[in-house]
């Protein structure tokens, strides 16, 4: 069948016309979906280490003067969240201890001076997982799992960084099933 | 769950417990012009009699858990299923919002997210952390607070003991001045619920549809009820 010339551009032109219409579409309706969707992988992808208010260096706390992470993290053998120290516990040593070097004195006074100004730092959060997971804790220590499974060798850190595991559904089916741990999904989904 | 008629009058402490208890979003005037308005459990009111002898009736409805339940089957990719201590689950991020679930609940008790929820600024910190906060095209319904229920359950097993009647309280019955709403485990014969449940005024809620309620009504008695009530005819 032959076609007019004037119904080729036609159809040419509604072709056109139709895939701006889908492009538009999939603009409109399915990239704010999945921008949704992923934020938080994405955002989880962006900040591996996020800049802290004040540069607190696991390294030196965990690692060189060995504190346990319990001493900080009060929250984790009791409750849902490990909970980060308030003000006051950091001060049960920076009361004493002020830093060696130049760098480290400079970090350590803006905790005090936050302490004596009673105001809350706002530490930028690095562990982060979806809202519709709940993750304890306390029952994951009291299973007597270590907190380096997940969170890897933070004494060696000196930049709090989420990067040991991958978080994804499968790593806590897959770590579930391997210790005989509940898999039915409302024990961390509701 | 038991509910009793008899204690029940209608004063909605339930409905907000469990509004505030669930992060469940604001029913704004536009949003009940809609009929798309999201109560977990709600108190229904119906009339009774016959001109003059009419009476207000209330009935707190909610997810009856039924045994056999018809918003399972249905789902089609299992974001709804009972688990192992006869919960009617929910998982909300599974959820595709199909809503066939919900066209099959004879209870209406599910409630589709039409809009993605918003509370106002000065309520911003009232958000259970517990809670998911559902987001706009998925399912949601009761689910006897199961997050009160996993606490108790864990701080049960860290401390080394077993539940105990009336260990678990939803926030309904938690809120109810009347103690009209008994929460506890049937099974267990000397729980609460398992001796209520043989009050001869038990009944479930249209029973008959055969999906096995879990929720158990006490039925009303009213001592001023008219002698031509047609229940006393015969
Ligand atoms: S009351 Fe409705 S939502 Fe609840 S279990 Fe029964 S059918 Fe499902």
């Amino acid at each position: 069948m032959r076609l007019g010339k004037g119904m080729r551009i036609a159809i040419l032109l509604g072709g056109g016309f139709g895939s701006a219409l889908l492009g538009l579409a999939v603009l409109v309706l399915v990239v704010p979906r999945v921008v949704a969707h992923y934020s938080w992988s994405v955002e989880r992808l962006f900040r591996q280490a996020p800049a802290q208010p004040i540069a607190f260096s696991h390294k030196t706390h965990a690692g060189d003067a060995q504190i346990p992470c319990l001493f900080c993290h009060r929250g984790a053998d009791k409750e849902e969240a490990a909970t980060i120290p308030s003000l006051e516990q950091c001060m049960f040593c920076h009361r004493f201890i002020i830093g060696t070097t130049e760098a480290q004195q400079a970090e350590i006074r803006k905790v005090i001076e936050a302490f004596n100004n009673r105001e809350a730092v706002q530490w930028v959060r690095v562990f982060r997982l979806p809202d519709h997971v709940r993750f304890v804790h306390e029952a994951h220590i009291r299973a007597g799992f270590t907190c380096a499974e997940c969170h890897g060798a933070v004494e060696t850190m000196t930049e709090m960084r989420q990067f040991h595991r991958s978080l994804k559904m499968g790593d806590c089916v897959g770590c579930h099933r391997q210790n005989n741990a509940p898999t039915d999904c409302a024990i961390c989904h509701y | 769950m038991v509910v009793d008629m008899d204690r029940c009058t209608g004063c909605q402490a339930c409905v907000v417990a469990c509004q505030a208890e669930n992060n469940i979003p604001i029913n704004t005037e536009t949003i009940f012009l809609q009929r798309r308005v999201i109560e977990w459990i709600w108190v229904e009111r119906y009339w009774e009699g016959e001109y003059p002898h009419v009476r207000a009736r209330y009935i707190p409805l909610l997810c009856q858990q039924c045994d056999n339940a018809p918003c399972e089957p249905v789902c089609p990719v299992y974001a709804t299923y009972h688990n192992d201590q006869g919960l009617n689950v929910q998982v909300y991020n599974r959820c595709v919002g199909t809503r066939y679930c919900a066209n099959n609940c004879p209870y209406h008790a599910r409630f589709f997210n039409f809009w993605q929820p918003v509370w106002p600024e000065t309520l911003r910190h009232h958000l259970n952390p517990d809670v998911t906060v559902r987001w706009r095209g998925i399912m949601e319904k009761c689910t006897f607070c199961i997050q009160r229920i996993r606490r108790v359950q864990r701080e049960a097993a860290r401390d080394g003991r077993t539940l105990q009647d009336g260990d678990i309280t939803p926030a309904c019955a938690q809120a109810c001045p009347t103690d009209a709403l008994v929460f506890g485990d049937i099974l267990d014969p000397q729980s609460r619920v398992a001796q209520l449940a043989k009050n001869k005024r038990a009944y479930k809620v249209i029973e008959d549809l055969g999906t096995g309620p879990n929720v158990i009504y006490l039925k009303k008695v009213d001592p001023y009820a008219p002698a031509a009530d047609h229940d006393h005819k015969h």
